[in-house]
């Protein structure tokens, strides 16, 4: 039995096999790809800072900031300003909160029987797009980071204007998403709690355990994430037991002979990215107690990416205050990048997971560029025998519909996927 | 009740950026109000894409994302049925974004004849050259929001749009991106002393800035209502353009010292005589730092 599954920046189908009434095995199918690492081979280093960002639409700065640090990775001893450090994160963090916004109101909503909220997604994600331009001059597509820093130069009607719009997004969550004071929902540790409260996030926790769901969609437990900054810790969960050692040379990708999707693994395992790993790296009581209750359930899954909208605000707040504008923008590279060679990687994490890049650089050229997506680590298909993190999830489900609802909780981007 | 305009949007080989930046379009109630989707990469709509593909649902716009290649398919159907399925049923066909329209970043990769819908960069492609006169592009690496609801209001307004030779609607494309941006007179006055990170100087000189030979409306009707990537220090790297993507983004390409790309319009000649007289000047204001201390 093959599913469609539409409205996910793109296209995949499921193979379904069932055994019982139970779904047994499925085949995931990811139908095309663009090849944007050949696109980059050949062209001056500088310009992966214009094509990346197209590898996707809506994470697109993700790829941005992942390949200025792999630029940057390059060179033996370039200077970066805290500064430029700060301005960057705060622009990813700013693109994870659009993208959970979107996915929770566009793609999770329709899924439990809610009318689509178009409106509440856009509201609080045009904020944030509004909050990156300031910066980058536009949202979608800037290539504001540049080997050195960033390209603009901001002063102080700047911080207050971006200051508004953060504050007028975390009013918008507090008054829609979980009807709550920030700063005592950023502490709770209790998800009843959570579960007692109004709003569009408990609305459909309360829809998950009153169907029976708070179960379904469990996979290997297992979660990673290689993005480190002021906020996220580099590591990986096996249960509960955290460890921050990671070796980016265990990462493997590996070609399907049926998807356009290659499989990643880390130490021949496959691993869950996204807000649900990084919450259990970062031992975040709330999502702790979520997945003692009920392990890496979808509840567990969409109660992580929702709550890490309110952190990320709330971690955006303190990372201005740290922002010393007195600092340069961008410092100049001893040597010009069209007469480098070297190569790099980087890891940030992005709305998904980890998202990894490595170039090769001959002569200030692309030797070669490899990308390693957020959903690669949990939509590509494994084998029967060593089952990748979503297929995972949806084995055991008894319908297709439940089926695909799982496959979405992990949020799928067709177009990242095979890139 | 008042009827809505039918719009299907339609994604080809895409990075889905001109749909996310459509969903940055400030008055979205006001838009779904007047227009519906009968099918769309992400929003909710009346049929799925199976359905679409395979029946001849009827609709006013047909909105293409992303370039084309008959070898690409969705839902099991090559691309270019469903465009030849629709283009007969709808009233204008548009080009969203600059792959849509010139086959842009992606017509590099591998697929067989890729392409923009009627221009491969500069050239004209014949394949769908019966749809030519009914259609409109709004090119753009992504899509500006505001021109493309504002274009497809037009459609439902009947209003005839002036084109451009690429059916670009002049009312954003008869501008270049160098009109309103702030540091236009760092470029008027010739002083080439740009740096990354600050908010003097002119990209034009040396960082690669595309803006005066660049059609579009970027510092006119800005981005995401707050700012544009030349205001904030980032070259323009001519997105709308059938060029796009040149190379060497971040450098300007020049011949015994003279930018090889002049503002549209502008002699070699008259530039040079230009640059000549603004160059006897010395303009301390615009010499100095905006904020001296």
């Amino acid at each position: 039995m093959i599913k469609l599954i539409e409205k996910i920046e793109g296209e995949a189908k499921l193979h379904f096999s069932f055994k019982n009434e139970k779904i047994d095995f499925v085949d995931i199918e990811f139908t095309s790809t663009r090849n944007i690492e050949k696109i980059l081979q050949g062209k001056p280093a500088a310009d992966a800072l214009v094509i990346n960002p197209r590898v996707c639409g809506i994470c697109g700065h993700a790829h941005l900031i992942a390949t200025v640090q792999a630029l940057e990775e390059c060179y033996d001893n370039l200077k970066i300003s805290n500064k430029a450090k700060i301005i960057r994160e705060l622009t990813l963090n700013f693109e994870l909160i659009q993208n959970h916004f979107k996915w929770f109101y566009l793609t999770m909503l329709p899924l439990f029987g809610e009318k689509q909220q178009v409106l509440k997604a856009t509201y609080p994600s045009q904020l944030m797009a509004k909050a990156i331009a300031l910066f980058g001059g536009q949202y979608p597509h800037t290539s504001y980071a540049i080997v050195g820093g960033v390209v603009c130069e901001i002063k102080e009607m700047e911080l207050i204007k971006l200051q508004h719009y953060i504050d007028e997004t975390i009013k918008f969550f507090e008054e829609n998403v979980v009807v709550s004071e920030s700063e005592s929902f950023l502490v709770c540790d209790n998800i009843e709690k959570v579960l007692e409260r109004n709003g569009d996030l408990p609305n459909i926790l309360r829809v998950i355990i009153k169907n029976g769901w708070m179960h379904q969609g469990k996979s290997h437990d297992r979660f990673i994430a290689f993005g480190e900054n002021s906020y996220f810790n580099k590591g990986k969960s096996l249960k509960t037991r955290v460890s921050n050692t990671l070796c980016i040379e265990d990462v493997k990708e590996t070609p399907s002979s049926t998807s356009y999707a290659k499989s990643v693994s880390y130490k021949e395992k496959h691993y869950e990215a996204g807000p649900l790993a990084r919450a259990m790296i970062n031992k975040i009581p709330l999502i702790k107690d979520a997945h003692r209750r009920y392990g890496d359930s979808i509840l567990s899954r969409i109660l992580a990416r929702v709550c890490e909208i309110s952190q990320l605000l709330n971690h955006s707040k303190k990372l201005i205050e740290m922002l010393d504008l007195s600092e340069p923008s961008y410092i100049e590279p001893s040597l010009d990048i069209s007469k480098l060679s070297g190569s790099g990687y980087s890891a940030v994490e992005a709305a998904r997971g980890t998202l990894i890049h490595k170039v090769e650089i001959e002569n200030g050229l692309i030797k070669n560029y490899e990308i390693i997506t957020p959903t690669q680590w949990n939509l590509s298909g494994g084998t029967k025998e060593k089952l990748g993190v979503s297929q995972k999830a949806m084995i055991g489900l008894g319908d297709i519909k439940t089926a695909e609802l799982v496959f979405k909780t992990f949020d799928v981007c067709s177009v990242c996927t095979t890139h | 009740m008042k009827r809505k305009m039918r719009v299907l949007w339609l994604s080809a080989i895409a990075c889905n950026g001109n749909m996310h930046s459509f969903l940055n379009y400030p008055y979205m109630e006001q838009f779904l109000n007047d227009f519906e989707f009968i099918s769309h990469p992400i929003l909710d709509s009346e049929y799925t894409l199976e359905v679409i593909v395979s029946n001849d649902i009827p609709c006013d716009i047909l909105l293409i994302e992303g370039a084309i290649s008959e070898e690409f398919q969705r839902a099991d159907v090559p691309i270019v049925n469903i465009i030849q399925r629709y283009s007969k049923i709808v009233q204008k066909i548009v080009t969203v974004g600059t792959c849509a329209t010139f086959g842009g970043i992606f017509r590099e990769s591998d697929y067989k004849d890729i392409s923009g819908l009627h221009f491969d960069k500069e050239s004209r492609v014949d394949t769908f050259k019966n749809i030519f006169d009914k259609t409109i592009s709004v090119s753009g690496c992504p899509v500006h929001p505001e021109i493309l609801v504002n274009t497809l209001y037009a459609i439902k307004k009947s209003i005839a749009l002036e084109l451009d030779n690429y059916l670009r609607p002049k009312e954003y494309f008869a501008y270049t991106v160098h009109n309103g941006c702030v540091r236009n007179e760092y470029f008027e006055y010739k002083i080439d002393n740009h740096q990354f990170g600050a908010l003097e100087g002119c990209m034009f000189y040396e960082h690669g800035c595309q803006a005066p030979y660049t059609h579009g409306s970027c510092n006119k009707i800005l981005w995401n209502e707050v700012n544009s990537k030349t205001r904030a220090g980032l070259p323009c790297m001519g997105c709308t353009e059938p060029s796009f993507p040149k190379q060497n983004l971040f450098s300007t390409k020049k011949n015994m010292g003279i930018p090889e790309y002049l503002p549209t319009g502008v002699g070699k000649r008259t530039y040079l005589t230009l640059a000549g007289i603004s160059k006897a000047f010395t303009i301390e204001r615009l010499e100095k730092k905006l904020f001296d201390d």
